[in-house]
């Protein structure tokens, strides 16, 4: 009986165990081995060539791709930046969809799914056609960019340029991982037991500790899971610094790309990606700690 | 030329797709065995022949042309990588026929089979990639330069025929977030260094170095980096300078004539120098039609065909006979037919080894990051 059920236990865990050692673990794998060789001649196809076995002219691995990411502090200066903007992206996230998540878990049933849905539609346009749409309400001669430099004239200020700017790149990063934040938040909120709330008011709490002392803790498992949901896929973003910043918008997903798409250095680019890979495990690693001792108290 | 995905995502598919089907073509070439006999697989750039050219030939030659597209050099070389056979020509730029070359994939031309190379000027012929023009033929190209809004350039009193209105700060203080250059660290580089006065190919780290602060000195004026987004952006006039290529500022410039704007776009070729993108017809070894692949190259060498193709994208022409076949308003046009002067002062760009690219890696890196 109790083997048979392990059994079960194993044959279904078994196709996901298989889809991350394929997909996650191996490519890894994959990436930590380019990452100690030199980059080919004709590009990044080079250390594919030692599989065959033409190890004889350089099988040789080298340390040379990390002694040159940890020579410079102009890429630890990429990886600050890209945490910079995931942080501030992930805490406005955060204020804005706290209160429409609250909004959707306290309305009548019939708007609560369609309010969901709302949320949900823009997936149903291509990205980055979402992302291509922001250039042109944030170009310089949109209605958008006359309205706020005419308000600025007023007071007798100069004018701003939205698009290609690090204001434009949070934008995008905002309005497209929003909807990341605000689901988690609600399937969370969505649970709280009222009565919690009714009992608090009954023993003399106001709207704000109410709040502060009810709704808040019970939620922060949420915003936890909410957070990792925003603050990951930000780090690794270069589609949106690409399209709307400026000439200063570098993230590390976009150094990666041109690892391999444009210098052809896959050494590089797979130290690169390791790197951001190892700070993602420990940032997500935080978060479930941090998560964990509040679970206990829902 | 308007390309409405960005180099990235072209790349990624191609590379996707490559590793995904490698054998495509084949397949392709069998299935249309059966139908016709003579079938020439094209692999070319995309928009990068007439439809009325490609007709004229399957008549003439009675078979079939087949094109596969790829957007970029990169993209094209990584197919190939990934397995792609069956291309019995390619249209690759200077630095990937390099590469081509270097990997012993191309079939030897057979001169004798192309009476019409004649045709082609001799500045053209005789490239470094390719000394004695053994495995490519000159198609078309294209020139990295100056794009421009010509009634600001004139409200606003800046010369168009200098690199120093994407460096200097004095110009660029009156234009500032309306330039783009291109989010290419060669063309860049390239442009930087024939504004201080070396060579585009300079390889001297010390020069790359008064190259990059030059870049950064300039950057806090400009817009973007941007390799195809400013085509529209200076169509509709967002942009009054921007630094591109001549095929996509020709397709702008059109653009911004047939919406009836009140400005036009023109481009010119700066007095320093500019960068030089000359495509070439190869013969790949895994095609199969090596003689038909030779008519049709003589065919694109005949004046007429060559023509065609600069009136649809404005391409530059080393053809010399195609002149009385082009528009008229195309004929004087010097970054279409260059004069000697002006040819003198056009390089391509050669590849760099990995420790080079490395470094030039880092100092995008930084001009980025500054």
């Amino acid at each position: 009986m109790q083997t048979s059920s392990r059994l079960v236990k194993w044959l279904i865990s078994a196709p996901p165990l298989a889809f991350l050692l394929i997909f996650f673990a191996a490519p890894s794998l994959i990436m930590i081995f380019t990452s100690f060789r030199l980059p080919g001649e004709f590009g990044g196809l080079a250390p594919v060539h030692i599989l065959p076995g033409n190890a004889s002219e350089d099988s040789g691995l080298t340390i040379e791709t990390y002694r040159f990411f940890f020579s410079d502090f102009i890429y630890f200066e990429i990886f600050l930046k890209s945490f910079t903007v995931a942080a501030l992206t992930t805490v406005i996230c955060i204020a804005m969809a706290y209160p429409l998540a609250l909004l959707i878990a306290r309305s009548g049933k019939k708007f609560r799914n369609l309010m969901i849905m709302l949320v949900v539609l823009p997936f149903a346009s291509n990205f980055l056609i979402r992302i291509y749409a922001w250039m042109i309400i944030l170009g310089p001669e949109s209605a958008l960019s006359h309205m706020i430099n005419n308000v600025l004239a007023v007071f007798g200020m100069a004018p701003v340029t939205l698009l290609f700017s690090p204001f434009a790149v949070l934008i995008g990063m905002i309005y497209v991982h929003l909807p990341f934040m605000i689901l988690p938040l609600y399937t969370n909120l969505e649970k709280h037991d009222p009565i919690l709330l009714d009992a608090a008011q009954d023993l003399g709490a106001n709207r704000w500790q109410r709040f502060r002392y009810v709704t808040w803790p019970q939620s922060l498992p949420g915003i936890f899971s909410g957070s990792a949901l925003v603050f990951i896929p930000v780090l690794g973003m270069f589609a949106i610094p690409d399209i709307l910043g400026g000439t200063g918008d570098i993230m590390i997903g976009n150094l990666i790309k041109d690892q391999f798409l444009g210098t052809r250095d896959w050494p590089f680019g797979s130290t690169l990606s390791i790197m951001l890979t190892l700070a993602v495990l420990c940032i997500a690693g935080l978060f479930s700690w941090l998560a964990k001792p509040v679970t206990r108290i829902t | 030329m308007i390309d409405p995905l960005p180099r990235w995502v072209r790349l990624s598919l191609a590379l996707f797709f490559a590793l995904a089907a490698g054998c495509a073509p084949q397949q392709d070439d069998a299935m249309h065995d059966q139908a016709a006999a003579r079938i020439l697989q094209l692999f070319n750039w995309n928009n990068y022949i007439a439809p009325e050219t490609i007709e004229r030939f399957e008549a003439q030659c009675d078979c079939h042309v087949e094109q596969d597209y790829f957007s970029d050099n990169e993209e094209m070389l990584a197919k190939l990588a990934a397995g792609a056979t069956g291309y019995d020509l390619i249209v690759p730029t200077g630095n990937a026929l390099d590469t081509l070359i270097r990997q012993g994939v191309l079939i030897p031309l057979d001169k004798a089979l192309l009476p019409n190379l004649k045709n082609i000027h001799p500045a053209y012929l005789k490239t470094r990639f390719d000394p004695d023009n053994r495995y490519s033929v000159p198609y078309a190209y294209t020139l990295t330069l100056l794009g421009f809004n010509t009634s600001k350039m004139r409200e606003l009193d800046l010369p168009v025929d200098t690199w120093a209105v994407i460096f200097e700060p004095e110009y660029l203080q009156k234009i500032k977030g309306r330039v783009t250059v291109l989010d290419s660290p060669r063309e860049l580089m390239a442009a930087a260094l024939l504004y201080l006065g070396y060579a585009a190919n300079d390889q001297d780290e010390a020069h790359w170095n008064q190259a990059k602060e030059l870049i950064i000195r300039a950057k806090p004026y400009w817009a973007a980096f941007s390799n195809t987004s400013y085509i529209r952006e200076i169509a509709i006039g967002d942009l009054w300078v921007v630094h591109g290529y001549s095929n996509d500022l020709f397709q702008a410039a059109l653009d911004a004539q047939k919406t009836g704007r009140h400005f036009t776009i023109d481009y010119a070729i700066p007095k320093q120098g500019a960068v030089m993108s000359l495509d070439s017809m190869v013969l790949h070894k895994s095609g199969k039609h090596t003689d038909l692949a030779h008519q049709f190259i003589n065919f694109m060498l005949d004046g007429r065909n060559s023509a065609e193709l600069t009136n649809l994208i404005g391409s530059g022409n080393p053809n010399r006979d195609a002149k009385s076949f082009i528009k008229p308003e195309l004929v004087h046009n010097k970054v279409i037919f260059p004069d000697e002067d002006t040819l003198s002062r056009l390089e391509m760009i050669t590849d760099l080894d990995h420790k080079q690219r490395r470094v030039l890696s880092r100092m995008w890196t930084e001009i980025k990051l500054r």
